[in-house]
């Protein structure tokens, strides 16, 4: 790869030769190509990093797909779309892709705009502004798997704190894990416990470059703190924020790691509750690849994932560009 | 920019590239300092092997040991892909026995252990375990047999007292020599003390008793999937569900984080315990629950939950030193060794008749004589067959278990269910 670029620089370095190039020295030469490409020469790991780890598992994940594929004894044999139409007819399939929509929407709708009331908080003058700053992106820091665990046993049925806690309001025990409304809420809790933070240092970073005399100029006319933030520095801030979304929506139709370790089955089920009540899609592409060894329906799953967020990110780009561009 | 600036970045850039392609291809350097054969050895849970290895690299010098341990689910998986991607598997790895079936399948992954010559050692173990590690009528020997399950019940004595039922482990057994008593004292326990449960979960009562029968969800004759035609299985989920249908299991995932706190809440009486359990037992309960927990026969008498075996994957540099060092490990004298340690019962006569073993009691279960009644499970053991696909049918009825316990469906909707799902994830 790294003599790749050289080649062509070489093959059109000899052809359009003007006649006062033969009086160029080599350095000179050697200078304008290194002008030309350079630049290209340097980004070019990058492509070659995306291309073994990125686009390269992508396209061998869609020739697995097309076949019928044992996770160990391999290819058993081409079966083309079969995968496809088996997965649009599956009812589990179906059931991942609306608890992954169901727990992106409950996470990511109230940890934005929580990461928005906290980046507004954190824009005034606090005391001890690094102390806070650095204490909300802290959960994000910490490993998902002890998140987890903490979460697990804060929504234990029995000896739950949760539960304990809604005991003194005089509210009945929740079986967390058994019923659907009550896992999402769970899980939605612990994605937004870990990315609130995160997103509201983003949403703080785009805050301050907002010019203060615009909000000074808005408060002397007599507008409230919040109309100011509404009307200004959210306003402001809209590419930011539609950075956020569309991030937040690739994190979320990936969402993995919560759920399943919130499973007490674990790996070894991989169902997400023992009626799958919150399998995520990544979960039952993991449980088909790498528990059933079905690879290449789970290549399938794969596949339809990655253009289910190709589409929901485009609908989001555009639909947030549109809001963007009225303001 | 000047000509040493370009030399400079392009070195720069080479060098990167060179660095991302050995990254790539890297991790499978061996061989090196003195010659010496480095081997790894793949395990989970605790396979009493730290001190073995140790001695194992005094006697033979040219040898260097590294043990890998993780969970066990992660285990299989982990070993799955290594195997798939024909690298990182360790030299030797275990594979537990509701695994070895379907890892059987993909035998062609692994050596055979016959070429180099283990089909002499055959007379060492339990025939059945030896079986159950080989295929191909026998020709291909897959792995080496390490621990057995057995079986044997656990029960709490202060709980029992305070229900008003014998405490003494013998008179205990005597309560249930069927799993139909069984479940009657389950209900004179619940009568006597509503507000502790009697079991930890169905889904352990389910596996043991359908453990106990010959064939499970696949025919022993042609590996065929026949849970809906083997009254067996509906026998043994229905007798499980029962127990969670009146409430009387904590509705539990075994072996799960909440099943700790719980045998430390002392809010269950009576646990399915083969011999790896007691430590599973012992660390849950804590120090201040000793001598409280006490072993009791099983009903319906023995039968095999788990134990492993030592497989040697083709993909490894060093198969005859490999398989060496699994035969060693797996010898009566260190499986003995091992059972002292540990309490993963051997699998070998020859150690679990030894005097040594059958006179081991186990203190923190108030001095029972684990080893005799470990010893006496395993010399009655009916195994039962385990079709290719058992891991993968397996969860599909747990959960199915888990629903009744939960009151989320009925005994037969549930059944009806996992039998549904079961035909799925046996095609």
């Amino acid at each position: 790869m790294t003599v790749a670029p050289e080649r062509t620089t070489a093959g059109r370095g000899t052809q359009p030769v003007p006649p006062s190039a033969e009086r160029l020295s080599w350095r000179d030469k050697l200078g304008r190509l290194d002008t030309k490409y350079t630049p290209y020469l340097i980004i070019a790991p990058f492509f070659v990093v995306f291309g073994v780890f990125g686009l390269y598992p992508l396209l061998f994940t869609a020739w697995v797909s097309l076949h019928e594929w044992q996770l160990i004894d391999g290819d058993q044999g081409f079966t083309g779309l079969d995968n496809y139409t088996e997965l649009l007819s599956d009812k589990n399939f179906w059931n991942a892709l609306g608890n992954t929509v169901s727990l992106f929407l409950l996470s990511t709708v109230p940890q934005l705009f929580a990461a928005l009331g906290l980046a507004a908080l954190l824009d005034r003058g606090l005391r001890g502004r690094a102390f806070w700053r650095a204490g909300v992106l802290l959960p994000n820091v910490i490993s998902v798997a002890a998140v987890a665990l903490v979460f697990a046993q804060l929504f234990g049925r029995d000896f739950g704190v949760v539960n304990a806690l809604l005991g003194v309001v005089g509210i009945d025990p929740v079986d967390w894990r058994a019923e659907t409304w009550a896992s999402h809420l769970a899980i939605s809790s612990m994605v937004m416990w870990r990315w609130t933070g995160y997103n509201a240092l983003i949403y703080l970073a785009a805050m301050q470059s907002v010019p203060k005399d615009m909000c000074e100029s808005a408060m002397l006319d007599g507008a409230s703190r919040w109309r100011v933030f509404w009307s200004i520095t959210v306003p402001s801030i809209r590419p930011t924020i539609l950075f956020t979304v569309i991030v937040s929506t690739i994190g979320g139709m990936q969402l993995f790691v919560e759920p399943q370790l919130f499973d007490p089955g674990g790996t070894a089920t991989g169902t997400g509750g023992d009626d799958r009540q919150f399998q995520t899609l990544v979960m039952y592409l993991y449980e088909k690849g790498f528990r059933l060894f079905d690879a290449g329906y789970s290549s399938a799953i794969a596949w339809v994932l990655f253009l289910l967020i190709l589409v929901v990110a485009v609908v989001n780009f555009t639909v947030a560009r549109r809001i963007a561009s009225k303001g | 920019m000047s000509r040493t600036l370009v030399g400079r970045t392009t070195a720069i850039t080479a060098v990167a590239m060179a660095a991302t392609l050995v990254a790539a291809c890297g991790g499978g350097g061996d061989a090196g300092d003195g010659g010496k054969v480095k081997l790894s050895i793949g395990v989970f849970s605790d396979f009493g092997y730290t001190d073995l290895i140790k001695e194992y690299q005094a006697s033979h010098p040219n040898i260097e040991i590294e043990q890998r341990t993780v969970k066990m689910e992660q285990h299989h998986t982990q070993l799955a892909t290594q195997l798939a991607g024909g690298r990182g598997a360790a030299d030797i790895v275990a594979i537990e026995e509701g695994n070895i079936a379907q890892f059987r399948q993909s035998k062609d992954k692994f050596v055979n252990l016959a070429d180099h010559g283990a089909k002499d050692l055959e007379s060492q173990w339990a025939a059945w375990k030896w079986n159950q590690g080989t295929t191909d009528g026998g020709d291909f020997v897959l792995g080496l047999g390490t621990d057995m399950g057995s079986l044997a019940l656990c029960y709490r004595r202060d709980l029992f007292q305070a229900a008003g039922l014998p405490t003494d482990r013998e008179e205990v057994g005597k309560l249930w020599p069927t799993w139909d008593e069984y479940l009657e004292v389950a209900d004179t326990f619940t009568r006597k003390t509503p507000n502790v449960k009697f079991a930890d979960t169905a889904q352990n009562v389910y596996k043991a008793i359908l453990d106990q029968t010959e064939e499970g969800y696949f025919a022993k004759s042609d590996d065929s999937f026949i849970a809906d035609r083997n009254d067996k299985v509906k026998e043994a989920f229905t007798l499980a569900a029962s127990l969670g249908e009146k409430k009387q299991t904590s509705a539990l995932a075994p072996f799960s984080q909440d099943w700790n706190v719980a045998l430390k809440q002392a809010s269950f009486a009576t646990t399915t315990c083969p011999a790896w359990a007691l430590a599973l037992i012992k660390a849950g309960a804590g120090d201040e629950a000793a001598g409280k927990w006490d072993v009791a026969a099983a009903p319906g008498g023995g039968g095999n939950w788990g134990g492993s075996f030592l497989a040697v994957p083709k993909q490894g540099k060093h198969p005859k030193e490999a398989y060496e060092l699994a035969r060693w490990l797996t010898a009566p004298e260190q499986q003995k060794r091992i059972f002292k340690e540990t309490g993963n019962l051997p699998s070998e006569p020859a150690a679990y008749k030894d005097p040594e073993v059958t006179a081991t009691t186990n203190e923190y279960f108030n001095s029972a004589p684990v080893g005799r009644i470990f010893g006496d499970s395993a010399e009655n053991l009916k195994p039962t067959y385990r079709g290719t696909k058992d891991s993968k049918v397996t969860p599909v009825f747990n959960n199915a278990l888990s629903r009744v316990e939960s009151g989320k469906q009925s005994t037969s909707d549930a059944f009806d269910q996992a039998l549904r799902e079961a035909r799925d994830a046996a095609k």
